[in-house]
């Protein structure tokens, strides 16, 4: 993206940048499994279509591993038509009620943001 | 066909990688791990008809196997912490992580330097009543003139030449900096392991 890079040659407004969507994996991952259970490459691709998140893709299975033993998430494992099974990933009863919270954090948390923006943005 | 037989050796070759550094992790667990992953790889690479290319692509958006490991073991560690803070599974984490990588073995080094010291203060203070002439924290010259702190236990005899400087002091001292240092070391492996958890978290390919 030339324009953002022409408004932030700063290095520091990357590294802001970075730390904001490391924060958000989580919550994405969360989000990313909350219509049904998926397998990890499919969280990867739902991750990449729907948002420009980023994602190294060596982050998200150790981050997966966690959320289980964490008990958000539950995986099963589900023989495919490719030959190899795959582990579906599923939240638990935990995770949806942590991806609420989350999410509610998250709306107010951005809709104050946006107010207090709501002039900078106008400048443009 | 042969171009998959290839394509499966190297994938195999990667996850040999990440399965030796994986030792002390649960059978199942690591078992679990390098299916997951396998199964991601070839799926990757299948994606991209099963050629050299696709398999390299698939291997390298992975990341190094080393790194890969190390995630898994800094991830193991954080969330053992949430269950038990003892500080024997701590360490057992900690050495794992030390055997990959340069900053786990000082964060390991640390630690150790902490549990030991902390064990040592909580042992003086334990057997100052059963050693009352020869425990404790004693000062004396060394062959220089410097003044130098040590601590005895009590076995054997009081170090010659030098004064006790605490006195029964050293129980109720000992057991809350022994306390303290137990506690402070396991905050410090977890904050580290944190921090590098973080740090890695997404590197991105922006």
């Amino acid at each position: 993206m030339p324009v953002r890079d022409a408004l932030n040659p700063d290095p520091v407004s990357d590294k802001w940048e970075v730390q904001l969507r490391k924060g958000c994996l989580e919550l994405a991952i969360l989000a990313a499994l909350w219509g049904g259970r998926r397998y990890g490459l499919e969280v990867l691709r739902r991750l990449e279509s729907d948002s420009d998140l980023i994602v190294s893709e060596g982050t998200v299975y150790p981050l997966l591993s966690r959320l289980k033993a964490l008990g958000l998430v539950q995986s099963e494992w589900v023989e495919s038509d490719t030959g190899h099974p795959r582990k579906y990933y599923a939240l638990t009863t935990a995770g949806r009620q942590r991806a609420l919270e989350m999410a509610a954090i998250w709306a107010r948390f951005s809709s104050s943001m946006s107010r207090l923006l709501a002039p900078l943005n106008e400048e443009k | 066909m042969a171009i998959a037989g290839e394509a499966q050796q190297r994938v195999e070759a990667y996850l040999n990688r990440i399965r030796g550094r994986l030792r002390g992790l649960r059978a199942e667990e690591r078992r679990e791990i390098l299916e997951e992953l396998r199964s991601h790889l070839l799926e990757k690479a299948a994606t991209g008809g099963m050629t050299g290319a696709a398999v390299d692509a698939a291997l390298e958006s992975l990341g190094r196997p080393e790194e890969l490991a190390l995630e898994y073991v800094t991830d193991e560690l954080l969330a053992r912490a949430e269950v038990s803070r003892s500080p024997l599974r701590i360490l057992d984490s900690l050495f794992r992580w030390a055997s990959l990588s340069i900053v786990g073995f000082f964060v390991l080094l640390g630690a150790i330097t902490g549990y030991f010291l902390g064990v040592v203060f909580l042992l003086v203070a334990a057997l100052k009543p059963f050693h009352p002439e020869t425990a404790g924290l004693w000062a004396s010259r060394d062959a220089s003139g410097d003044l130098a702190l040590s601590v005895h236990l009590g076995f054997g005899y009081a170090p010659v030449g030098g004064r006790e400087v605490l006195g029964w002091w050293i129980v109720p001292i000992g057991l809350l900096a022994g306390c303290l240092l137990v506690i402070l070391t396991t905050r410090f492996g977890l904050w580290c392991a944190r921090l590098y958890r973080a740090s890695r978290a997404l590197p991105g390919r922006g």
